[in-house]
């Protein structure tokens, strides 16, 4: 036998942002903390290991933030002009910076000493890294070379000058201790050997000078940004081009992964960070900062996101914990709460697991009360009744009226398949006339249920009109005619500008035809061709669509 | 470059060879199951229902067909049981047939001697060699005559003038003195008959009209239905002139029929609400079973009380159980029900099966309209119904008193050239509130789930009639399907599928690519290039061709000779693709798409062509006009290959090319791959075919088997897949097989009647085998090597396998050798 349909409810897709799991995530950062540096901040490095602190590089110094308290940790000024780029080593003892004077330093983040000082360079080093080994340390500097060293004997290994303009980019490979890349305003991006002393094994060109590169965790592929534009490339290929994306309309600054290495952080100039799929490099999320972003810091965990801008500022966001989530809304953490009970038939109380308990059923099982998997809405069993009021009466009370007007436009579709809307809408008293009304009005301008609303307002009008109103009701009636009206105007205003689009369109059709003779073949039978109008229509839909 | 030819003043010629060769025959009509009510066996076991000529006996357990009584040569009008297992039918010339129930051989065959009188109405059977026939009244019309007809006396005429229906007859027995009581109604009165005692009465209400009446089988109490829905119980109304009555209403639309179960302590009602009601005699309760699909139209209750089968318009029969629950239905093809005004007027003809016939060419079926908002695909190979879907996937409305309440109704299908789309428009419209719905609905096939998935739902796609749907044929395995849809808003639009992928879940929807109109004039025939590299599109007159991929018009035919506005349009197939047939209210005629000339014309037709259909198999194209003249011809020339003349008063509605599976191997050309199917307003199906062909007369012989489509039990595991035969049987195609070990030998065996079957110990051993999982070639090698082990120097005459026994000649040596070893090895151990 066939069971009871349940009605159904029409909701429209909505146009604009669509809520996808990436947004709800992302969008669960708190406010910012900001502090205010003296300069630019240059480079932001977040320590790999627990407790994530971060290393800020600006103006002539490096300051080390505690993530949670946002106070400075460490700070080490001992530089003459600006510093550049600080990195924490993977083990989160050391620090390395590079500095205007040429020279790469190292210190102790326990004890802040100054280990070592790497002397080499002819110009400022922008950025500098710790390979993976720990023990050797690459510095990418503006005298257009690359150079490796070695920790303990404080001497270089290796130098790279392959480059043509400023080195500003580089990142080590998380494989191999042997590996980097290298990214410089000549627009080529570089793979290194250190094993291949002779020169670079893969350059790629970028079309803009480089502002950052960044390799996968996997080796395979790297990343380069500069320009608008960010470009993926296929290293065991030899550098092939794999995709070119450009989201940004100001130069990219920043590269960074998150989320384990699933997507992939891009800031700008534009005052942009925009987050990418790694798979389909499509943005799935847009954060926004009041200045333009120079650099970006993202916990292992996510749980922080710091984004260094071009005026000094230092923005952390938190990432909101339950706790809080539940401090703000207790009403919806509590219907989460309350699902996932019935979620179950039986549950066990989560603190039996723990060890030498016994069990007790009557405390650690618990029953789910209600299996709501067959619910029937209330105007559904109105409806099934036969009972017309009543189920419209359902659908108007204010929460479902103002929050959910898809229903109660559902349910007066039905009532009009039904031919009950007359019986449902009368003899109806002065309150719950004035709640259509006021729903009516509201409603009527929206498109997609248009149609409706304007049938269940003729019905109104026909059955309300020779019976004696009060003046509230009146003036219900007086504010949907001044809502029509005002559609209406609307309407006439919108078409008056269709029209002039068809002008335009026409005669740019016309000329564009014009120009080309259009061969007509001289049989008895004459070709027609679409009117100038009836092109323009078509054409100007075809864009549209 | 007009090239007019022959110009006719009387239609295309008829003059053809080889035309006897060609019938028309009228599909097996055993479809409609519902047309009388059917008949309980006394055990409760079996029912009988007559379905036009042929009547089935059904198993109530399983609701499968157990026989298939075919003896009747014109449609069968009443049942009854005579004894415990013989079934006495009557068909309309009066002819009576006892047929044994239980292997469905026939017994005795008698006509019925009714005062010289040919036609017959309706037959009851209430026992002792007495008939009760009814015939057609001699003065007025659509009323009849009851008789009674005695093996001993001279038939005597009971009442004159009552009501036709087989429900406006009933008849009981008088407990006290063990007489015959016959009711009957007339429009409004009851006029009752006692036969043994001769008393004679008539009882009248008021003005409503009766409908149907049910006589309780031990006490005599009489119920009556009236179109107000009213159903009146009678108390003794044999006697007095005034009887008590009892009034239950509940029903608001006319009662379709009343029974009492046969305890006598139940009445159950239905009637058009599709609810039936369970009514408790002498109390006020009252119990119901609603949203049974479809109204009622008869009521039957098995003499065990066990069950109660109703028959529903939609052409099935549905068991209740005795908790109220439908738990097995009989379901026939489903005669569309057209739209009807108020109080059954007759339908409007425009609304009959407005999908018309179309072919699904994944399973060779053909789709068209059910019970409103349902659409059905019928094997035409089979006979049979394949399944039954639901599109509007809305409760259906049932009619007020005095208001119709329209439900949703499929009115254009459209199946994409690979069966993998579906495309559905529903309209629902309310004349008097001047509101209408349309909604295009677009399905996936899903092979693993083997149905249909809504994909897209587009709520309205045109703002007026969307006069044809079609998809674009020809398309690559990678080219997006595109559907192409005019309506009577000007408006003509394609469709794509658009792939909305993204990186959170795999997505693909239809929307709207274009829109476009041409010169605000009314699209009315739509058509595609065989390959799909054309789309012609008719605006009154005018022939207009567009590049399906660019939406570009490239060429616009029109001709002082056709301007009447076109109805119909087809390209032709196979060698005849240039030529687009077009059809005019009066005209049929056809232009060359490459040399953009009209080719020929055929003016003044008897009647306005009411469907074109080109052969998917060949260059044929079919004809069909209203007057039910058929002309089958090739689009290059105006000459038909075969005419089929006025076939009956009943007007075509949908015709159709049915693909064979088999080809014919001699015939005329446009016969051997197809034959043409075409369906009348009164939705029978007729088929225009070759007589050598009897391929679907065949399966009228065969009971139908449901059961390759049960689902899996313990039992049916345990059944064998097949019998093993020496003659090759030919296998129908089966949807949804679930391939279950062994399943046609136990199917054969619980078949075969017990007394037919051979000794137990003959086929134990077979039945058993059939069970078994079968690996083929590892029995053989097993069978090989045990062979050789047991006699290694035994010679082997099979020349063939000589390689084979080798290689394992070899191996068994070497495992010789190796026990040998073996026992060497322990014998040192030890």
């Amino acid at each position: 036998m066939a069971s009871f349909k349940k009605t159904q409810i029409r909701s429209l897709p909505k146009i604009g942002q669509k809520v996808t799991a990436d947004t709800l995530y992302w969008r669960k950062l708190n406010f910012p903390v900001t502090v205010k540096e003296f300069g630019p901040i240059d480079y932001i490095d977040v320590m790999p290991i627990e407790p994530y602190f971060i290393a800020v590089s600006s103006a002539a110094k490096v300051q080390i933030y505690n993530p949670i308290t946002h106070q400075v940790h460490r700070h080490f000024t001992r530089f003459k002009e600006a510093a550049y780029g600080a990195s924490i080593r993977s083990d989160g003892k050391l620090v390395i910076a590079g500095c205007d004077e040429g020279h790469v330093k190292l210190f102790d983040i326990g004890s802040k000493s100054l280990l070592r000082i790497f002397k080499g360079h002819k110009g400022p080093v922008h950025r500098c890294k710790f390979t993976t080994d720990n023990v050797h340390v690459v510095s990418f500097s503006d005298d257009k070379s690359v150079a490796l060293w070695d920790l303990p004997s404080e001497t270089e290994i290796i130098k790279f000058s392959e480059h043509s303009d400023y080195v500003r980019a580089g990142c080590v490979s998380s494989i191999s201790s042997d590996l980097f890349l290298s990214g410089s305003f000549d627009h080529t991006v570089k793979l290194y050997d250190a094993r291949s002393p002779t020169g670079s094994t893969i350059s790629v060109d970028h079309g803009s000078p480089v502002e950052s590169v960044l390799m996968y965790p996997s080796n395979s592929i790297f990343v380069s940004v500069g320009g608008t534009e960010l470009r993926v490339w296929d290293m065991l290929a030899g550098g092939r081009l794999l995709a070119r994306v450009s989201q940004h309309h100001k130069t990219i600054t920043c590269l960074h992964l998150a989320s384990d290495g699933k997507r992939l952080v891009t800031g700008g100039l534009d005052r942009h960070a925009k987050i990418y799929d790694v798979q389909s490099y499509q943005v799935v999320h847009t954060l926004d900062f009041p200045s333009p972003v120079l650099s970006l810091g993202i916990t292992p965990d996510d749980f922080t996101v710091v984004a260094g801008m071009a005026n000094g500022l230092i923005s952390m966001q938190h990432r909101q914990t339950q706790a809080e989530a539940r401090a703000l809304n207790p009403k919806q953490s509590l219907k989460v709460q309350k699902k996932s009970q019935t979620a179950y038939r039986f549950r066990l109380n989560a603190d039996f697991r723990s060890v030498n308990r016994t069990f007790n059923p009557a405390t650690d099982v618990e029953v789910a009360t209600k299996t709501d998997t067959n619910f029937v809405s209330r105007y559904d069993m109105f409806l099934r009744k036969f009972q017309y009021s009543k189920a419209l009466d359902t659908v108007l009370t204010p929460y479902i009226r103002k929050k959910k007007p898809a229903i109660t436009v559902g349910v007066m579709h039905e009532l009009i398949r039904r031919n009950g809307l007359k019986s449902a809408l009368a003899a109806r008293d002065d309150s719950s006339l004035s709640s259509i009304l006021t729903f009516l009005a509201r409603n009527i301008n929206d498109p997609s249920h248009a149609n409706i609303i304007i049938q269940v307002a003729n019905t109104l009008l026909e059955i309300y009109e020779s019976s004696s109103l009060t003046p509230q009701s009146e003036k219900l009636f007086l504010q949907l005619q001044e809502h029509v009206n005002r559609e209406v105007e609307y309407v006439k205003h919108l078409m008056e500008i269709e029209g002039m689009l068809h002008i335009l369109l026409a005669s740019t059709t016309t000329q564009a035809r014009r120009s080309s003779t259009y061969a007509v073949q001289g049989s008895p039978v004459k070709p027609m061709l679409p009117s100038a109008a009836a092109a323009a229509n078509a054409t100007m839909i075809f864009n549209v669509g | 470059m007009v090239k007019m030819a022959n110009k006719k003043t009387r239609g295309p010629d008829k003059t053809q060879a080889n035309t006897s060769d060609i019938v028309v025959k009228k599909l097996d009509d055993a479809t409609d199951i519902v047309r009388q009510p059917p008949v309980f066996t006394n055990d409760s076991k079996y029912i009988c229902i007559a379905s036009g000529r042929q009547i089935g006996i059904y198993s109530v357990e399983s609701a499968e067909k157990v026989h298939s009584l075919e003896e009747h040569t014109f449609d069968v009008i009443g049942l009854a049981i005579k004894d415990d297992n013989i079934l006495l039918s009557c068909d309309a010339s009066g002819e009576t047939i006892e047929w044994n129930i239980n292997n469905g051989t026939t017994l005795k065959k008698a006509p019925l001697v009714v005062a010289g009188i040919k036609e017959f109405h309706s037959f009851h059977y209430p026992g002792n060699g007495k008939v009760l026939v009814a015939t057609p009244s001699t003065y007025t019309t659509n009323m009849s005559s009851l008789w009674i007809v005695d093996s001993h006396t001279r038939p005597r005429k009971l009442f004159a003038d009552i009501k036709s229906t087989p429900h406006s007859i009933a008849f009981g027995c008088n407990q006290g003195n063990g007489s015959l009581v016959v009711v009957a109604l007339q429009d409004h009165s009851v006029v009752v008959k006692d036969i043994t005692n001769g008393v004679d009465k008539k009882h009248m209400t008021d003005q409503r009209k009766f409908t149907c009446v049910a006589l309780h089988s031990e006490k005599l109490i009489m119920a009556t239905g009236d179109i107000s829905g009213r159903i009146l119980i009678w108390h003794d109304f044999v006697h007095k002139s005034r009887p008590v009555k009892t009034v239950y209403h509940w029903h608001t639309l006319p009662v379709n029929s009343v029974c009492f179960s046969s305890e006598g302590e139940y009445l159950y009602s239905g009637g058009s609400e599709k609810v039936m009601v369970k009514w408790r005699l002498g109390m006020s309760r009252k119990q119901f079973l609603p949203r049974m699909g479809s109204s009622i139209k008869y009521i039957v209750n098995a003499p065990d009380n066990i069950c109660v089968a109703t028959s529903h318009s939609d052409n099935a029969i549905r068991f209740i159980d005795s908790t109220n629950k439908i738990n097995r239905a009989i379901i026939g093809l489903v005669k569309h029900d057209p739209i009807r005004g108020f109080a059954d007027t007759e339908p409007i003809k425009e609304s009959v099966m407005p999908t018309g016939l179309v072919f699904d060419p994944r399973s060779h079926g053909i789709f068209f309209n059910a019970q409103a908002g349902f659409l059905q695909l019928f094997d035409p190979q089979k006979n049979s119904l394949i399944f039954n879907m639901d599109v509007a996937n809305r409760n259906v409305l049932t009619d007020e008193r005095n208001l119709v309440i329209g439900n949703a109704e499929v009115l254009r299908v459209a199946v994409s050239p690979t069966g993998e789309w579906l495309a559905t428009l529903e309209v629902w419209s309310n004349m008097s509130a001047g509101y209408h719905d349309m909604n295009l609905k677009f399905w996936r096939y899903d092979a693993v789930q083997a149905n249909y998935e809504l994909n897209t739902d587009v709520t309205m796609p045109h703002q007026d009639r969307v006069t044809a749907l079609c998809f674009q044929p020809g398309l690559l395995g990678t080219e997006m399907p595109c559907l192409v849809s005019i309506g009577r808003d000007l408006k003509f639009k394609i469709w794509r599928l658009v792939d909305d992928t993204d990186i959170y879940r795999q997505k693909e929807s239809w929307s709207c690519d274009v829109a476009g109109d041409f010169r605000k004039l009314t699209p009315s025939a739509l058509s595609f290039s065989e390959d799909g590299s054309l789309m012609a599109i008719a605006f009154q007159d005018t022939v207009t061709l567009w590049d399906p991929t660019s939406i570009n018009l490239n060429t616009t035919l029109s001709h002082t000779l056709v301007q009447e506005p076109i109805e119909l349009m087809e390209f032709g197939r196979d060698n005849c693709f240039r030529y687009l047939v077009c059809a005019s209210k009066s005209a049929l005629y056809a232009w060359d798409v490459i040399s953009q000339g009209l080719v020929w014309k055929v003016g003044q037709l008897h009647s306005s062509v009411r469907c074109l259909v080109p052969d998917p198999k060949s260059c044929y194209m079919a004809a069909v006009l209203q007057n039910s003249e058929v002309f089958v011809f090739s689009p290059s020339s105006s000459k038909p290959v075969h005419s089929v003349p006025k076939m009956n008063s009943s007007e075509p509605i949908a015709a159709l090319f049915v693909p064979r599976p088999n080809p014919l191997a001699s015939g005329p050309e446009w016969l051997i791959n197809s034959r043409l199917l075409i369906v009348d307003d009164q939705q029978e199906f007729l088929c225009v075919d070759d007589v050598s062909s009897a391929g679907f007369n065949q399966k009228l012989t065969t009971p139908i088997s449901h059961m390759d489509s049960l689902p899996w039990t313990p039992f049916s595991a345990m059944k064998a897949e097949k019998q093993i035969s020496a003659a090759k049987q030919l296998v129908p195609v089966v949807h949804q097989t679930s391939g279950i070990q062994g399943y046609k030998s136990v199917q054969s065996l619980l078949e075969t009647s017990a007394s037919a079957l051979p000794p137990m110990s003959r086929i134990c051993s077979l039945f058993m085998s059939d069970l078994m999982i079968k690996h083929g070639p590892k029995a053989v090698t097993a069978k090989v090597n045990s062979v050789d082990r047991t006699s290694t120097d035994l010679p082997l005459s099979n020349g063939h396998i000589d390689s084979k026994t080798q290689d394992f000649s070899e191996e068994t040596t070497l495992q010789k050798l190796l026990t040998l070893d073996c026992q060497w090895l322990v014998e040192t151990v030890k």
